[in-house]
């Protein structure tokens, strides 16, 4: 068994150094010893015992006296019998005399007290009564019952009274002042005590020896305090080693919700790739979320994104123009895009009707009218769908959507970009392009990538913006548009498998989640 | 996105092969599909469609027509449309149209077919093909709905009438109860489905024939005596009504080119209209409408990144079962009939492309510069962040719908500015936040088993109304911040809010704020210069009641945007 004295408190260390194998160890020895108070004693021994350093030894019984609140005012002011006897003495010398109404009068005590002590006194021979009531000394000295009485008081004032350190005498009268319940008027409460005592076990003795070895008395210094420091009085002697590797307590710290750290950093991530970041409101219109992406206002394609709608105002009042008009065209007939069109007429009273975004593709398509060519632009933005909250959806989550402008965008600068994104922001392996599907890009691709710990998953979905969007908004040049499916990275580097997890109120769990 | 079951049988006969599962989720990409699953017991693959502009891949026909021809096997030729110069004869079978449909459901289009004995595979398909057609792409029958009876009970010309909904009645399809037109929309599992397309009309579309014989109430219900179509029926009437035209005759020309493929002629029917149609007032269906769709090579090759030679994008296009020419540098697209996906010369740009195979086309590194921004919402956000943990306090994230109850009652305010959703999914998602501190209270609810203090916040959205602005709506940037423990006071808020201020280098001053949020004079607006910008103080113990909560709480909420800005943007 490992002994590593560090463990010990130093209590503990004044007490190993101060018994043998042969000595019963008890409380009252440590505290004549030691000078240890009761509690510091029971607390020494039951860490030591939980060290297997001392073992139990034996029980006894024993009976100890305490002061009562009377015991305490009789030990301070002087008992009811020895009070009176001195008044009458008092008065006697000074050529007067005293009635028992007279004594209770003048000490402030109840008749019935100052007649039992008068009984008590007289039966002893120490008081009389004359014819008259007059009280009359009748011996000269006080009792002794009286004197001991005083003295085993005056002791009480400085702690427990134990039985087996009294005289016969002592006890006998300890008995008549005191009682085990209800004690209240005597001075002395009886107090039964069980005691336990050890004996220094093997371990104990090792312990015991490297104490002694190393010179450790118990009484190096714990904390250096700034009064040390102040007196220097560090110099005189040495410090407790600590048990270094015992386990620290908890610290509430302020910190980062790890989940915001993940946005956070591949927000870092795409400005550093040459991305500016954009943002927007949370109420969009129709015109910007489907209609400005070419998706026909009556078209299924619209299904796809069912949105919520907004009680009031139910619409905006306007669209920008010349936007409105540009994107109108070119759904009822291409406009000037090379189109044909979706060959209906555009209901102007509809796109302005107001949702809650659903897709972040809106703040690409908003940031077209003032992009810059060459120009990369991203988002990470908070969208609404009408689905059921589970595990895979929330009513609320986050699209990472951009776009890039450039003479030079094409379908191969395309496959590029989202290599880069592949590697850059999702560690991948493996990247794999198939043809996709998106109302507003054509072509359309989604990049299916091999993940380091997920392994194969779709990571985004990306396109070139048909020219009915991105002319319509006043581009000429090709938009790339891209959107990434951050959160299921970011639940795998959280170690989480459920959406709602992300946005949980809970602060204990938050507080000890943490990134991969 | 539909997801289609295709019966592997008939399907891989079709293919001319089978495929292993891996094979064919590779070939599947040229249809922008993917394997959905497999039920073997069956003999059924599911297969997910992901381009909802593309409805003639959803029936195991299509599928197969367009991984055929990707396979190399040479495409189908449909000799059986009519168009513009040339009308098919189509004896006696027409259909006849009331005037009175014309802004009811103005369009009806048909046509026959015969040859074969209907069996369970082109049965089940044909069914799968009506629902999927009239649920996506007729938009749950609004706009398309179609209807198969069998064409030797028919005496035509069919009639497509516009009915008294109380005075005319039949027997339903799987009923047998003779129901008023009316009844049959409250009294029918189909009725109440798809009832709403016409309940408000004063006279319904109904279809009958010569004999007055009722083939349906469309979009509804086919009767019970023809319009039950089963295994071994060898004479077919597809019926399809509307309010496009165009799609109508597209979704027809999908139909009669997946039946054509399943072995079944194809017989013309003539549709009289007694009003004018786009395509005049007679009618033959199935009809070729499609105009010839063209794109400069030079265009193609520039969007794909690639050299691309005319012989080369026609084979490209050729794959795709599309047949095109080259003249002069431009490539001429004749778009198949069960196709009408060509708006623009991108769209065969993309056909070009998956003809020609992802794998031809090599990634190229963006080359241009440009410098990368945050805005500079973010970064003030992110000071303020910086310092909120600084403070001790634990960031969390909301979501930022939520209930009547937790937003507006719990808090002791009143509707007054909130944005409500018009259709929420659930009253728990009925109303955006306008401020973190519902969520906060929220958390603080949940959490009282979590150590003491509790220091957390949020920089996050809010919405609400505001009238100054196009939308009657204003979104921001704000701050919320809660401090609960058993001695949290107005005293350490303040203290907080004053190290935030100092170290975002904001002057600011208190006024006594009245917020039935909080207790009464321990509640403090917070101004710069002349803007409140944000209200802090010592929760009103109604509210942490409310919200059942037992911990004395401050709480309080900054608008980083004004903070910011010093105005309204």
């Amino acid at each position: 068994m490992d002994i590593d004295v560090k463990n010990l408190h130093p209590l503990e260390v004044k007490v190993l150094r101060q018994v043998t194998r042969d000595d019963e160890i008890t409380p009252e020895g440590m505290i004549e010893s030691l000078g240890l108070k009761i509690g510091q004693c029971n607390q020494a021994f039951s860490w030591l015992e939980g060290k297997g350093c001392i073992i139990e030894d034996a029980r006894h019984t024993k009976v100890c006296y305490e002061l009562t609140e009377l015991g305490r005012a009789f030990a301070e002011r002087g008992l009811p019998s020895e009070r009176m006897y001195l008044l009458v003495r008092e008065m006697t010398e000074r050529g007067g005399y005293l009635t028992l109404p007279d004594v209770a009068e003048a000490l402030g005590l109840e008749n019935r007290d100052v007649g039992s002590a008068f009984g008590m006194l007289s039966k002893q021979g120490v008081l009389s009564m004359d014819a008259d009531k007059r009280i009359k000394i009748a011996q000269e000295k006080l009792p002794e019952e009286i004197l001991t009485a005083k003295e085993l008081l005056l002791q009480g004032l400085q702690g427990v009274i134990w039985e087996d350190q009294l005289s016969d005498p002592q006890k006998q009268v300890m008995r008549s002042h005191s009682k085990k319940r209800g004690a209240s008027g005597v001075p002395f409460k009886m107090v039964e005590r069980e005691e336990v005592s050890y004996r220094l076990t093997e371990v104990g003795e090792r312990y015991r020896e490297r104490l002694l070895e190393g010179g450790i008395t118990g009484e190096e210094f714990g904390e250096l305090t700034q009064e040390m420091l102040l007196r220097g009085s560090w110099k005189q002697g040495t410090f407790r080693p600590y048990q270094v590797s015992s386990p620290p307590n908890r610290v509430l710290l302020g910190r980062r919700n790890p989940y915001n750290a993940y946005l956070t950093w591949v927000k870092d991530k795409l400005t550093s790739l040459g991305f500016e970041e954009f943002d927007g409101p949370l109420v969009e219109t129709e015109f910007w979320n489907g209609d400005a992406l070419f998706m026909p206002q009556f078209h299924s394609a619209r299904d796809i994104h069912d949105v919520y709608y907004l009680k009031n105002p139910s619409h905006a009042r306007e669209i920008e123009q010349p936007y409105l008009d540009q994107v109108a065209s070119a759904h009822e007939n291409g406009w000037n895009t090379g189109s044909r069109g979706w060959g209906y007429s555009f209901d102007r009273n509809f796109t302005r009707r107001q949702i809650l975004r659903s897709q972040g593709t809106v703040m690409s398509a908003k940031t077209l009218p003032r992009a810059h060519v060459p120009g990369r632009y991203f988002g990470i933005l908070r969208c609404f769908r009408y689905d059921q909250v589970d595990a895979t959806h929330g009513a609320d989550f986050y699209q990472t959507e951009g776009i890039v402008l450039g003479n030079e965008v094409n379908l191969r600068t395309l496959l590029g970009l989202l290599k880069m994104f592949a590697e850059e922001v999702a560690g991948a392996e493996e990247v794999r392009y198939v043809p996709g599907y998106f109302p507003f890009t054509e072509p359309s691709i989604e990049v299916h990538i091999k993940h380091p710990k997920l392994g194969w998953f779709e990571l985004g979905g990306s396109g070139i913006f048909r020219p009915e969007v991105s002319k319509a908004l006043g581009v000429d040049v090709p938009v790339l548009a891209w959107g990434l499916g951050v959160d299921r990275m970011a639940l795998m580097h959280l170690g989480l498998n459920d959406l709602r997890e992300l946005f949980t109120p809970d602060i204990e769990r938050v507080r000890l989640r943490r990134g991969r | 996105m539909p997801k289609i079951e295709v019966q592997a049988q008939e399907f891989f006969s079709r293919m001319g092969r089978n495929y292993s599962d891996e094979q064919l989720e590779e070939l599947l990409v040229a249809a922008k599909a993917e394997l959905d699953g497999k039920d073997e017991d069956e003999g059924i693959i599911k297969i997910e469609l992901n381009d909802t502009n593309r409805p003639d891949l959803w029936s195991t026909s299509g599928l197969a027509r367009q991984l055929r021809s990707y396979e190399g096997v040479q495409p189908a030729l449909y000799d059986f449309f009519s168009n513009e110069t040339e009308t098919f004869e189509t004896d006696n079978r027409e259909v006849h149209v009331d005037p009175r449909l014309k802004d009811i459901r103005p369009y009806v289009v048909a046509f026959c077919v015969s040859g074969k004995k209907v069996d369970e595979s082109t049965l089940l398909d044909l069914i799968q093909t009506q629902e999927k057609l009239c649920w996506n792409y007729g938009r749950k029958r609004s706009a398309i709905a179609m209807g198969v009876y069998r064409s030797d009970l028919i005496t035509f010309p069919v009639q497509y009438k516009a009915a008294d909904p109380d005075k005319v009645s039949f027997i339903p399809l799987q009923d047998d109860r003779k129901l008023s037109l009316r009844d049959i929309l409250k009294k029918t599992p189909k009725g109440m489905e798809f009832g709403h397309i016409i309940a408000d009309f004063d006279l319904f579309p109904f279809l009958t024939d010569s004999s007055d014989k009722v083939l349906s109430l469309p979009p509804v219900i086919n009767s019970n005596e023809i319009g039950a179509v089963q295994i071994g029926d060898e004479h077919l009437f597809i019926e399809l009504t509307g309010t496009e035209l165009h799609a109508l005759i597209h979704t027809a020309s999908i139909v009669a080119c997946d039946l054509a493929d399943e072995g079944f002629t194809i017989e013309p029917v003539k549709i009289c209209y007694p009003y004018d149609t786009e395509f005049g007032r007679e009618l033959v269906v199935p009809y070729y409408f499609q105009e010839p769709v063209g794109v400069e090579l030079s265009y193609a090759s520039r969007m794909l990144g690639v050299h691309l030679h005319a012989d080369e994008a026609l084979a490209s296009l050729k794959r795709m079962g599309v047949f095109a020419v080259h003249d002069d540098g431009m490539i001429y697209v004749t778009v198949p009939e069960y196709r009408n996906d060509f708006l623009h010369p991108v769209d065969i740009i993309e056909d070009i492309m998956i003809g020609r195979g992802m794998g031809t086309f090599s990634p190229i590194m963006p080359n241009t510069f440009t410098p990368g921004r945050l805005t500079v919402e973010e970064e003030f956000t992110r000071k303020a962040k910086d310092l909120m943990i600084g403070l001790g306090y634990q960031e969390m994230m909301y979501n930022y719908l939520g209930s009547a109850r937790d937003y507006i009652e719990k808090m002791n305010l009143t509707h007054e500015g909130f944005i409500q959703i018009a259709n929420p999914m659930s009253e728990n998602y009925e109303y955006v936040r306008a401020s973190i501190a519902p969520a906060l209270l929220q958390s603080e609810a949940v959490s009282s088993n979590a150590v003491y203090p509790h220091r957390i916040f949020e920089i996050g959205k809010v919405a609400f109304l505001d009238e100054q602005t196009n939308s009657g709506t204003a979104t921001r940037n704000f701050l919320g911040f809660l401090f609960a423990d058993s001695h949290a006071g107005f005293n350490q808020l303040n203290s907080h809010v004053s190290s935030l201020m100092y170290y975002l280098d904001r002057d600011y001053r208190l006024e006594e704020q009245k917020d039935p949020r909080f207790i009464e004079g321990r509640c403090a607006s917070i101004w710069v210069k002349d803007v409140m910008v944000g209200v802090f103080g010592e929760v009103n113990p109604q509210v942490l009641d409310n919200w059942g909560i037992q911990m004395p709480s401050g709480m309080g909420e900054i608008d980083l945007d004004l903070l910011l800005h010093g105005r309204r943007l």
